[in-house]
């Protein structure tokens, strides 16, 4: 308990770790994850250090590694997630694991480039085999369409007749990329000037790129033209644009020949590509089942070294000096961690752990578990706490879900709510280990304890305000009965609302759990649990705030500042108490005191707040609603606004003026200056040896400064209470309109449907239903509740913890193999 | 139009903001400090891993070659600026489409020299900037002469109206080759020039004072190096690019130049070139023209920075991330061939 209420305590310490050892220690202290290294060698370039070679290594092991995870990937062959965790190997074995790799990779390479080039092949014969079976076609209508015959004898008629029958028409056929075909044959038709004539055909079946291995869409083509010129022209274009020609054989027979020639090599090429493919599935369907651990091992390799390398080597090069932060308590646990890695590795000499004194901040530290953590992420993110202060997340525990309790307050919404959570929390193993990859469903499975008590407290502030899906329910029977004298059946029929008299009604005692339901027909609902409800948000705003103050003496004794529990934390706790303290002690008075039969004439108590301010007692108003509440008021009143503003001055110059006073006179008081200014004496004792160094580091007194300094926080104090009591009125906000929007669905959608007769109304039913129970999960369950999260989230965060916590510390980050892990698979 | 600025996020935020993160990844002197300390090309794989370019290399087999990470360089700037490209609106489309003409240019050179080398056209194609590639581009090698490689080849790219000037050019040989290449430039400078100016605004301001410096650089260097071939005063005139501030008087006189001394006279006349030729040479310890040159580019690309709501970002992003490639294969180049001695001559940025 005592961690969570404050930070860890923490402490320096040096290793000293001898060579052969430092490896196993590292590693043994990276499995217990508690230690944080500082960097020994921030100028050092990151090539210029002792371990770069061996990280060299790892960074070349890891691509080996992702090359085979890439063409594992391509093969979609499963890769085996044991969930295991190896230990980090031995350095001997890192040899090993280099020598597996590149066998694997250099078999790889070398099916892959087999396949490659049976692919290629494979490649040329199927386009080959296109073009034989389009081209095919080309000529066949040559012979057989008479039109084209003559249209192409047209076309071609006149050269054919000059250059006489010996001229030959020749041409070329190939395979090109569809998309260069407009390119390609505009550019044909420059060149040649018009004299080719192109005919074209599209591959249907996508083709496989040897290189690459994406499906790409072909065209067959196939160009005439006449004369060896525009030949080697032709050619330097195809060549260009990366055509693939293929020789064709000019006569039918020899074309069908050919064709069969290249179906047999097809097929041959199949047997052998498919042996391939079964090899190289082979191959990795045996590195697949063990990539994971491998990945593991490289990575904790490199991390040690990584670690390694922020180490400083001692003059004789035998031990490695480290230093790092690590929690008091957990001092035996690295000790013995220690030994483990001295017994690992065989070294006869053992590592030292040395505690070292400091003068600087060292980390904040909150051991959570996973219950805790998630409120204390929520208190990181505004700002880690300063080293040992006060840590707000354990009351986050209740009072956030409380507060959002208040804003969110309906059973049946979070009845939802809490068994959503509930499933998260029963599950929470199998859904781990299911590694969903949405950011979303993260957020929402990180929250899940979050959520349930959030979900477990609207259902009780629901029971509260008696709203279960904007429906109240009469669980214990109404208090109230019309009296029959009154209210006969005779006046009930002939109204359809009607004004419930509280004093001529039988009122049988309150009803014992939350909102009478009778308050659900009745007129002035609005009225009533407005006033419930705001009255209760000053109220838990206002105690709050002052438990926030009561935490921040808990901060001054701890630090031992005697001054700032006189100057900042009384006047502080008089200012809240005599304004809003009082104002809390009203609103009980008015809610024990007045009866229904005077509720009409008790003091209102906003105007008399502001009488209060204004120091005006009006003597014989009519209006009860400036009455006061018991004699004196007046005279007290005015002590407590007194009081109140006298606070201000109290909290601006007591401070700055009683440390210049202390400073000028008497330097024999200088000690106590500094204990009372920073509370730091008692532990300045223990370092002697840096004492008079430090001393000189102390920033000289300026009163300027500290004066305004103080003047901030005044302001900030003073103007805070006021805005942020009203800022807890967002409390009652949220909830009425939660209320109200509930209840305008149930009324525009639920109800106009329950009020329909016969059968048309109850087959109606059903879709109407799906539409509410939608609107009501997606509008009131998420949306409401994400927007009452962040009211709650404002309230901790500026309302609570400005008036203790300042936040200013770092965060502790050990050297953990598992945080690599989780970081290494995000990366991904 | 006077408005401009009050509209500029609505089309282009996103992308200006895009760009001044990217800008934000270029590498400091601190990273070159610690770059030209590497002793092989692992450790400079090493170092640059812990900066902007993350794993860029990671997943390259050591050992490295240098024109791996040349490849990987240009090909990290290509990814970014087709990102751009592809997200942007008119008429930021159009500038983004002018900066790509550049390359082209460069690339037709390139193969054309090549071709005329009888090297082979897929040795070369690996040779092209990725920026500057278009679809006829690899086709380039059928053409003998200029009207043909206009006629047949670059007559559907954009770089058709600039090409019109060359025409008239007799047969692809050395000499023409480098004429086509200024004029290419002189032609394609002075319509991004105009572009820009009609833009107006910020705009207008940074990029035209970019392109006049562009300009008068390449009037600098073609006046250079035409001393001694065979290159007439008045073929040479015609090359100058007319949009910089040598325009109209300094490049009258820049044509009538003999030597070096006369061109550093004409620089003389105006004041931020005559510093840049005051202390050039190139004895050792002392600057090149062309560093000088490259060095107040960079200062002028990140002026550019310092305006909002005007494209000269984009423009002044890939002009200083190729010179950052430059200097990381400078250095890489240093490092693998163990010849340290000018390892510092690279042109830090910021």
């Amino acid at each position: 308990m005592g961690s969570l209420l404050r930070s860890e305590e923490m402490t320096l310490c040096q290793l000293f770790l001898q060579s052969e050892a430092a490896y196993a220690c590292v590693s043994e202290l990276g499995e217990l994850g508690l230690v944080q290294f500082r960097d020994l060698n921030p100028n050092v370039n990151a090539f210029q250090r002792k371990f770069v070679n061996e990280v060299r290594r790892c960074d070349e092991m890891e691509r080996k590694l992702r090359f085979l995870e890439k063409e594992i990937k391509k093969d979609g062959i499963p890769m085996l997630d044991t969930g295991d965790n190896p230990d980090a190997p031995v350095p001997r074995e890192m040899i090993d694991l280099e020598a597996t790799f590149e066998k694997l990779e250099s078999e790889m390479k070398e099916v892959n480039a087999n396949s490659e080039a049976l692919k290629r092949n494979f490649l040329e014969l199927t386009e080959l085999k296109h073009i034989l079976r389009k081209t095919q076609t080309f000529f066949d209508e040559a012979i057989h369409d008479p039109t084209l015959t003559d249209e192409a004898v047209g076309l071609l008629g006149e050269e054919i007749q000059r250059a006489g029958q010996a001229l030959k028409l020749g041409f070329v056929a190939g395979v090109i990329l569809r998309e260069k075909i407009p390119a390609f044959e505009r550019m044909l038709w420059r060149v040649c000037r018009g004299n080719v004539f192109l005919r074209q055909a599209e591959i249907e079946t996508p083709l496989e790129d040897p290189i690459t291995g994406d499906q790409v869409r072909k065209t067959v083509f196939i160009i005439f033209f006449q004369g060896d010129q525009l030949k080697s022209r032709v050619k330097k274009i195809c060549e260009g644009f990366r055509a693939t020609l293929y020789p064709c054989p000019e006569t039918p027979s020899d074309r069908r020949e050919m064709a069969i020639g290249v179906m047999t090599r097809i097929e041959d090429l199949n047997t052998v590509l498919g042996q391939t493919q079964d090899h190289r599935h082979r191959v990795l369907v045996a590195a697949a089942k063990n990539i994971k651990v491998w990945f593991i091992k490289v990575h904790k390799i490199k991390a040690i070294y990584h670690t390694l390398n922020m180490f400083n080597l001692d003059v004789t090069q035998k031990c490695l000096i480290a230093e790092c932060w690590c929690p008091v308590t957990d001092l035996d646990r690295i000790q013995q961690a220690l030994r483990r890695g001295n017994e690992r590795s065989g070294s006869s000499v053992p590592s030292i752990l040395n505690r070292m004194h400091t003068k600087e901040e060292p980390p904040t530290y909150n051991r959570t578990n996973k219950f805790t953590e998630v409120f204390q992420s929520m208190v990181d993110s505004y700002g880690v706490a300063t080293y040992r202060e006060i840590n707000p997340a354990p009351y986050t525990i209740i009072s956030f879900p409380f507060l959002f309790a208040m804003m969110f307050g309906d059973t049946g919404h979070g009845t939802i709510m809490f068994l959503f959570a509930l499933y998260m929390v029963i599950r929470e193993k199998a859904l781990q280990a299911r590694k969903i990859e949405n950011e979303i469903w993260d957020i929402f499975f990180n929250g899940r304890y979050i959520i349930l008590l959030m979900g477990a407290f609207s259902i009780y502030t629901g029971l509260i305000y008696n709203d279960i899906f904007s429906r109240g329910v009469n669980i214990f029977g109404s208090s109230w009965n019309p009296n029959n004298k009154t209210y006969s059946e005779h006046v009930l029929e002939g109204w359809t609302t009607i004004k419930v008299e509280p004093n001529e009604t039988c009122f049988k005692g309150p009803y014992p759990l939350g909102l009478d339901p009778i308050w659900q027909h009745s007129e002035n609902k609005i009225t009533v649990t407005n006033s419930f409800k705001m009255k209760v948000s000053v109220i838990f705003g206002v105690t709050q705030m002052l438990f926030g103050v009561a935490l921040s003496l808990l901060n001054h004794r701890y630090f031992r500042k005697p001054l700032n529990i006189f100057c900042e934390f009384i006047p502080q706790l008089i200012f809240m108490c005599s304004i809003f303290g009082y104002l809390i002690i009203l609103i009980f008075v008015k809610w024990t005191h007045f009866t229904s039969k005077d509720s009409s004439s008790a003091p209102n108590l906003l105007i008399g707040l502001i009488n209060m301010f204004l120091m005006t007692y009006p003597e014989n108003d009519k209006n009860p609603s400036v009455h006061t509440f018991y004699p004196g008021q007046k005279g007290f009143q005015i002590f407590l606004v007194v009081l109140a503003v006298l606070c201000v001055p109290w909290m601006l110059l007591v401070k700055p003026l009683l440390l210049r006073h202390w400073i000028r006179h008497g330097q024999q008081r200088h000690a106590g200056t500094y204990y009372l200014l920073n509370g730091e004496v008692p532990e300045v004792v223990h370092h002697s040896d840096n004492d008079t160094e430090e001393e000189d580091e102390e920033e000289p007194f300026d009163f300027g400064e500290t004066l305004i300094h103080q003047g901030i926080h005044t302001i900030e104090y003073c103007l805070g209470c006021i805005s942020h009591t009203a800022s807890y009125l967002r409390l009652w906000a949220l909830s009425l309109a939660h209320a109200q929007l509930s209840e305008v669905l149930w009324g525009m959608v639920m109800s106009t449907v329950l009020r329909m007769d016969g059968l048309y109304g109850a087959f109606l039913l059903v879709p109407v239903f799906t539409v509410w129970a939608f609107l009501t999960l997606i509008i009131l369950v998420v949306m409401e509740g994400l927007s009452a999260f962040l009211h709650a989230l404002r309230l901790h965060w500026v309302e609570f913890q400005s008036k203790f916590y300042t936040g200013q510390g770092y965060k502790f980050m050990p050297f953990s193999f598992d945080n690599l892990m989780d970081y290494s698979l995000e990366e991904k | 139009m006077s408005f401009s600025e009050l509209y500029f996020n609505v089309d282009h935020g996103y992308l200006e903001g895009l760009v001044r993160g990217f800008k934000g990844g270029i590498l400091k002197q601190t990273d070159y400090l610690n770059l030209v300390q590497c002793e092989t090309l692992d450790d400079l794989k090493l170092h640059l891993q812990s900066t902007d370019y993350g794993n860029f290399l990671a997943n390259e087999p050591s050992p490295l070659a240098v024109s791996t990470i040349d490849d990987k360089l240009k090909e990290k700037l290509v990814i970014e600026f087709n990102h751009l490209r592809n997200h942007c609106l008119e008429p930021l489309a159009t500038f983004l489409d002018f900066i790509t003409y550049s390359y082209m240019i460069d690339n037709i050179i390139l193969l054309i020299t090549g071709t005329l080398h009888q090297r082979p056209i897929t040795e070369l194609i690996p040779k092209c900037h990725p920026l500057g590639s278009f679809e006829q581009m690899e086709a380039i090698h059928i053409a003998s002469t200029p009207a043909e490689l206009f006629n047949a080849v670059l007559v559907d790219t954009p770089l058709a109206p600039y090409f019109i000037d060359c025409i008239s050019e007799q047969d692809l040989d050395e000499m023409n080759i480098e004429i086509i290449r200024n004029t290419l430039y002189k032609a394609y400078l002075e319509d991004f020039y105009k572009f820009c100016e009609e833009l107006g605004g910020a705009t207008a301001d940074s990029m035209c004072e970019a392109l006049a410096f562009e300009a008068d650089r390449r009037a600098f260097i073609i006046t250079i190096n035409s001393f001694g071939t065979e290159l007439t005063k008045e073929d040479r005139a015609k090359l100058y690019p007319r949009c910089g501030k040598l325009y109209p008087d300094g490049l009258q006189l820049l044509a009538r130049a003999d030597d070096y001394d006369q061109v550093r006279n004409v620089a003389n006349c105006y004041a931020e070139y005559k510093e840049l030729f005051e202390n050039a040479g190139s004895n050792p310890g002392e600057k090149t023209l062309e560093d000088k040159f490259f060095e107040h580019e960079v200062q002028l690309m990140k002026n550019s920075f310092m305006m909002q709501f005007q494209f000269g970002v984009f423009y002044a992003y890939v002009k200083l991330k190729e010179q950052e490639n430059r200097n990381i294969v400078w250095i890489a180049e240093c490092v693998a061939q163990r010849h340290r001695a000018k390892i510092d001559s690279y042109i830090p940025i910021f």
